[in-house]
């Protein structure tokens, strides 16, 4: 398939969908984290800073946390996202679609050293572009891939019509893209309804809003209404 | 069956389960399952077999789309990493990390003479040529060393701050240069080679330079204590980035991919040991190793009993029968 979902297959014998981020979201997410860091750690530097000499040590650990430490406990305590990575949207997991683990996420922040060469993030946007699934080196030796987190859309319904069945049997397939036109129809103009309802007059033997309204028996009956 | 029925059939299990994971499924498992009283694995595996089911019946993008993303939603669920546990913490520091460096002995053997070699080489060559320590530090900064270490100061390795200062510093740049030895070992090994010799470099030619001028005294009273623990745990950090590095030239039996993953839990593993080592490194180097005040008999037995605890843990740690087996 020529996207960037991946398809993983489950203990369960079904398969997971992961949507892979490519570099514009992540960078997006990135930034957000940068920021929020630096803002946090200035302004406790700022207080630390009235401590003292003392305050200046404290300091400098929260300069540690806040470069290596946040991304690491974050993504794996709190559902391998971090604070920009939750409000982006984009969640880590490991290549099996799990949440990301320990060691998986202390690799893929500690390799950021590499990824981040030369200037900001170069080698990671060419690895990032280059890979199928949008990693970068770090994500590539430790592993995991930074997916979408998918929302689920406003379910779309079938209007009711009168059940009826469709003249010939329909394979499986035609009949998906029945049920699929019907559920989705009220998305497109009235025009382009119109215009793809004709394509299938050989069906229903109707032109124009009366092949539409025919469309849509067919699909409650495939349904199952009655 | 049609689908209207099998949506109409699950429709109320479905509910359940998506509010279920809305809500409480952020919870900890066990007061979430004891609050809903929801079996929540064999309600997962039932969601399963339903999408497989609406798959291969052809039922509805809709449908689909509904139970794949609870499908998608409960494997994050049900697969989350564990709740950390402190004795599995204590084991890996006891016998896990001892053990792993054990097996990694090649690794860590050359990151050993990376950085004692030209440390060594240093110290023999300032011996005799006092002025190369002119060639490998400026002026300013052999200015700045021969305060630090001037045996007239109450503090030794600093011209200013406190012990709490010096620590968060300590913690700070030390780690952030084991940290950074270890990725950058990715190169094909050439980063951690070079952090490795550059440090040894670095650290001979101040040993050296202060010998030299006679301050040789307070120099090795401050460094013989926390470098059993500082200069290990960098050999530890190179020898990891070594060994990462080693694995994209030479990935042995394996997809260079597979072999990469592993190279890179295992450096994680040694890295996070090295971390700990280096923050009680800190902790040595800001409130003992300082101390001028402490008679050379204490200051030099308490290394060597740090030198030895440090050798006998790597050495000894996580021997004998492993639990479980």
């Amino acid at each position: 398939m020529l996207d960037t979902v991946r398809q993983i297959e489950t203990p369960e014998g079904v398969s997971l969908q992961l949507h892979a981020a490519g570099a514009v979201p992540r960078a997006h997410a990135w930034l957000i984290d940068f920021g929020l860091r630096a803002v946090v750690a200035f302004f406790l530097l700022v207080i630390l800073g009235m401590l003292g000499q003392a305050g200046l040590g404290l300091g400098m650990l929260v300069l540690f946390i806040a470069y290596w430490v946040y991304g690491v406990v974050l993504e794996v305590w709190w559902g391998g996202q971090t604070i920009g990575k939750r409000v982006i949207g984009l969640r880590v997991v490991n290549a099996d679609g799990t949440p990301v683990t320990l060691l998986p996420s202390v690799v893929r922040n500690l390799l950021r050293t590499v990824d981040g060469l030369p200037g900001v993030y170069g080698i990671g946007l060419v690895s990032c572009l280059m890979d199928p699934h949008g990693r970068r080196i770090g994500d590539i030796v430790a592993g995991t891939m930074v997916v979408h987190v998918m929302k689920r859309r406003a379910a779309g319904q079938v209007p009711n019509e009168a059940a009826e069945p469709p003249p010939v049997p329909l394979h499986r397939d035609e009949q998906e893209a029945i049920v699929a036109f019907a559920e989705r129809a009220r998305g497109l103009n009235e025009a382009r309804q119109r215009e793809l309802g004709d394509l299938l007059e050989p069906l229903t033997g109707r032109m124009g809003n009366a092949g539409l309204r025919k469309l849509v028996a067919h699909a409650n009956w495939l349904l199952g209404r009655t | 069956m049609k689908q209207e029925r099998f949506v109409a059939l699950h429709e109320a299990a479905w509910m359940e389960v998506e509010t279920w994971m809305r809500g409480t499924g952020r919870k900890a498992w066990s007061s979430a399952l004891a609050e809903q009283g929801l079996d929540f694995p064999a309600q997962y595996r039932r969601i399963c077999q339903h999408l497989a089911l609406a798959r291969a019946r052809g039922y509805s993008h809709d449908v689909i789309d509904r139970l794949q993303r609870m499908v998608d939603h409960g494997h994050q669920v049900l697969y989350r990493p564990p709740a950390p546990r402190w004795h599995r913490v204590g084991e890996f520091i006891v016998a896990g990390f001892p053990r792993l460096v054990r097996r990694e002995w090649k690794a860590m053997l050359i990151a050993t003479a990376l950085l004692y070699l030209p440390t060594i080489a240093c110290l023999v060559l300032i011996h005799f040529r006092p002025d190369v320590a002119g060639m490998i530090f400026s002026g300013h900064k052999l200015d700045e060393f021969e305060q630090m270490y001037n045996p007239a100061r109450a503090k030794i390795g600093r011209t200013s701050g406190t012990d709490v200062a010096m620590f968060g510093f300590y913690v700070l740049n030390n780690v952030s240069i084991a940290f950074r030895t270890f990725a950058a070992g990715l190169f094909f090994g050439v980063g951690a080679i070079y952090v490795l010799v550059v440090n040894g470099i670095l650290f001979g030619g101040i040993a050296g330079h202060l010998d030299a001028i006679g301050y040789g005294g307070p120099f090795w009273r401050f460094v013989v204590a926390h470098s059993a623990f500082e200069l290990t745990a960098i050999v530890i950090a190179g020898g990891a980035g070594l060994r990462l590095g080693y694995t994209l030239l030479a990935p042995g039996r394996l997809r260079r991919g597979d072999a990469l993953r592993q190279a890179g839990s295992t450096g994680a593993q040694l890295v996070l040991g090295a971390f700990v080592m280096l923050v009680i490194a800190a902790f040595i180097e800001a409130f003992w190793s300082s101390v001028a005040a402490f008679p050379d008999s204490l200051k030099f037995g308490s290394a060597a009993v740090l030198w030895t605890l440090v050798g006998a843990w790597l050495w000894l740690g996580g021997r004998g029968r492993r639990r479980g087996d």
